[in-house]
């Protein structure tokens, strides 16, 4: 960010919103760094000359991609309630999810993913289990599958309490009348830590675009904490990145333009690719904040008994 | 400096008048003195490239040896900033008339006030109807920020704020009842030239596709298309560009003892542009092209061979 006075950082000269230039410093913008590059990385003098802004600007937001994708920390978090349908809408800018939550009396409570799939799509069949398709060849499909029918409606297992049956007090699903019971197959050895979970599950439909939960989470509040891409929607003027990463930027941007240039030599560019290396790793180092204090302060613990 | 056209012309003739027979008349020695001009001007772009390289296998100097800065003068001498004019209400800016390269197109995106001059005097803008300010932080307008008379296209910097109506200017550009615009100077930024073949990939992706903090254009024409297509201000686009040379014009009034005298007072004069350390050249190339009209080969064979020398020595 350019230099600013007090005035306009803390108040941002009087004008709305206030707290617009609060931690501005931490970061260079988009349009800082591919000015830097093109002044000081190409030119007639430099490894790299003839190259377009357009080629910088995209190697320079295809690096602040990166980054986000795992090495800056920057997460968002976003709060929804479940509704019925048991969807939550994944965010506009959402790339990958870090924790999922169902914030229930002021607490949170970490939600874990379902790995047996619990929605899918469907096609409409005949008797005869034959396909159906409508007069243009395109198959017919139903609203909900047996699957996001079944989650969403909520047949849940219930108690099954009948003394003279072999299936007293064992969990059961009452559908249409009559009682059934999961299949009795083999012995049971303690809890399968895999699916073991008291809270509601969730599993991520990544094309239709939706996380989907369980029907105990129904109006519920959900809280996703992901991870997205940094391009603020398209709007370049938004995007930045922490100071701490501007150097790894500029070699990841030096090293893609060298890597896709015809007659550099191969030691070139090998350079090219350690620097950028070592100074991604510099970088998370950096960020990681890592110092004599913290360390000190987890070290104090290391005489506690633990019982 | 530049070179002395009344010089060349009077060494051209003294070669060429070797024996009396090689007379030039003062139209074609205009014509062959445009041609040489245009040649060695279109060759300081050749020497450039040809020292960057040079420079780059460190084969070039620096301080009084830095041949590519002597060259960067000379172009620089030609060149102009200008804003350009928007042809109709597209998003499409028509080029200047005399550019020989445009070199860098700038987006200028703030707009702080526009409004007409209603007073004129020395250094001042002044417009009964505006809301300057000295009061804010920092003051309405900028000190630096630029002043563009969107009437005759001229453009100067804002020196002060003087009161809620007046500004002190960096220039007399405001004529009586003259139209101005002022832009911050600040957020100002390049218009990247994108070939036509490009311009399809380049707004079909998410990534790169044109905005106003990376805007591009393309060239159709004399006229440049700006995108995004929606950066349509009047004068919001400006270039720098490398203009060519003035026709160099050897002017006189009266013809004494059979020979025109040089008048450098004509309206139509025009001295070269081209720097003195060209004027040895300029004979030469002139010398070519008049033993060719006289049918004198020694005339013909010095420029030549001159040029050829010349040549040796700067590259």
């Amino acid at each position: 960010m350019a230099y600013i006075t007090d005035y306009q950082y803390y108040e941002n000269g009087g004008a709305n919103p206030e707290n617009e230039n609060w931690g501005s410093y931490q970061y260079v913008t988009l349009q800082e760094i591919v000015n830097n590059f093109m002044l000081i990385y190409q030119g007639n003098n430099e490894l790299l000359n003839n190259i377009s802004r357009y080629q910088v600007l995209f190697y320079a937001k295809r690096g602040i991609q990166e980054l986000n994708y795992d090495a800056m920390k920057e997460i968002k978090i976003l709060e929804l309630e479940v509704g019925e349908d048991l969807r939550f809408i994944l965010p506009q800018d959402y790339v990958n999810w870090v924790r999922i939550s169902m914030y229930q009396g002021g607490v949170l409570y970490p939600l874990v993913e379902n790995i047996q799939t619990n929605w899918s799509g469907a096609y409409l069949q005949d008797n005869n289990a034959k396909i159906l398709f409508d007069q243009d060849g395109n198959v017919l499909k139903p609203e909900f599958s047996s699957l996001d029918f079944d989650r969403i409606k909520g047949v849940k297992r219930s108690l099954y309490l009948n003394v003279n049956s072999p299936y007293h007090n064992s969990l059961g699903y009452f559908l249409d009348g009559g009682w059934y019971f999961d299949y009795s197959v083999g012995s049971r050895f303690g809890l399968n830590t895999e699916t073991a979970n008291a809270n509601p599950t969730f599993s991520i439909n990544k094309k239709g675009g939706v996380i989907n939960f369980d029907s105990t989470m129904s109006g519920q509040t959900a809280v996703l904490e992901y991870v997205s891409d940094g391009m603020e929607n398209g709007d370049n003027a938004n995007i930045s990145v922490n100071k701490l990463f501007e150097d790894y930027l500029y070699s990841f941007i030096r090293y893609s333009l060298l890597n896709g240039r015809l007659g550099i030599q191969e030691y070139i560019i090998n350079r090219a690719r350690k620097d950028k290396s070592s100074l991604l790793r510099n970088a998370k180092i950096r960020l990681s904040n890592i110092h004599p204090g913290r360390l000190l302060q987890n070290l104090r613990g290391q005489d506690k008994w633990i019982k | 400096m530049p070179a002395n056209i009344n010089e060349v012309r009077t060494t051209v003739l003294a070669i060429a008048n070797k024996n009396n027979y090689g007379y030039i008349t003062p139209q074609d020695f205009n014509l062959y003195a445009e041609q040489a001009q245009m040649d060695i001007y279109e060759d300081y772009f050749y020497q450039y490239n040809s020292w960057i390289s040079k420079q780059n296998q460190r084969v070039s100097g620096t301080g009084y040896a830095d041949i590519v800065k002597g060259l960067e003068e000379v172009i620089d001498s030609f060149s102009v900033e200008s804003f350009l004019t928007q042809v109709g209400a597209d998003n499409t800016y028509a080029l200047p008339a005399d550019y020989y390269l445009i070199n860098k197109l700038f987006y200028y995106p703030g707009a702080i006030a526009t409004g007409t001059n209603t007073f004129v005097a020395a250094f001042k803008l002044t417009d009964s109807a505006a809301t300057f300010s000295v009061l804010t932080n920092p003051t309405t307008p900028p000190v630096g920020s630029i002043i563009v008379n969107t009437t005759t296209q001229a453009q100067c910097y804002v020196t002060a704020v003087d009161n809620a109506t007046t500004l002190s200017i960096s220039a007399n550009i405001m004529n009586l009842n003259d139209n101005y615009i002022i832009y911050t100077n600040t957020n100002v930024v390049e218009v990247e030239r994108v070939s036509q073949n490009k311009l399809f990939y380049l707004t079909s992706s998410p990534l790169t596709a044109p905005s106003n903090s990376f805007p591009a254009y393309v060239l159709g024409g004399n006229n440049v298309t700006i995108y995004p297509s929606t950066i349509l201000g009047a004068t919001s686009i400006k270039t720098q560009y490398v203009r060519y040379p003035l026709t160099p014009n050897w002017t006189f009034t009266n013809i004494t003892a059979g020979e025109p005298v040089f008048n450098p007072g004509q309206a139509d004069y025009q001295n070269f542009e081209l720097p003195s350390s060209d004027q040895p050249g300029l004979i030469a190339k002139i010398c070519q092209y008049v033993g060719i009209e006289i049918r004198e080969a020694d005339v013909y064979k010095f420029g030549a061979t001159e040029q050829s020398v010349d040549t040796q020595q700067t590259n």
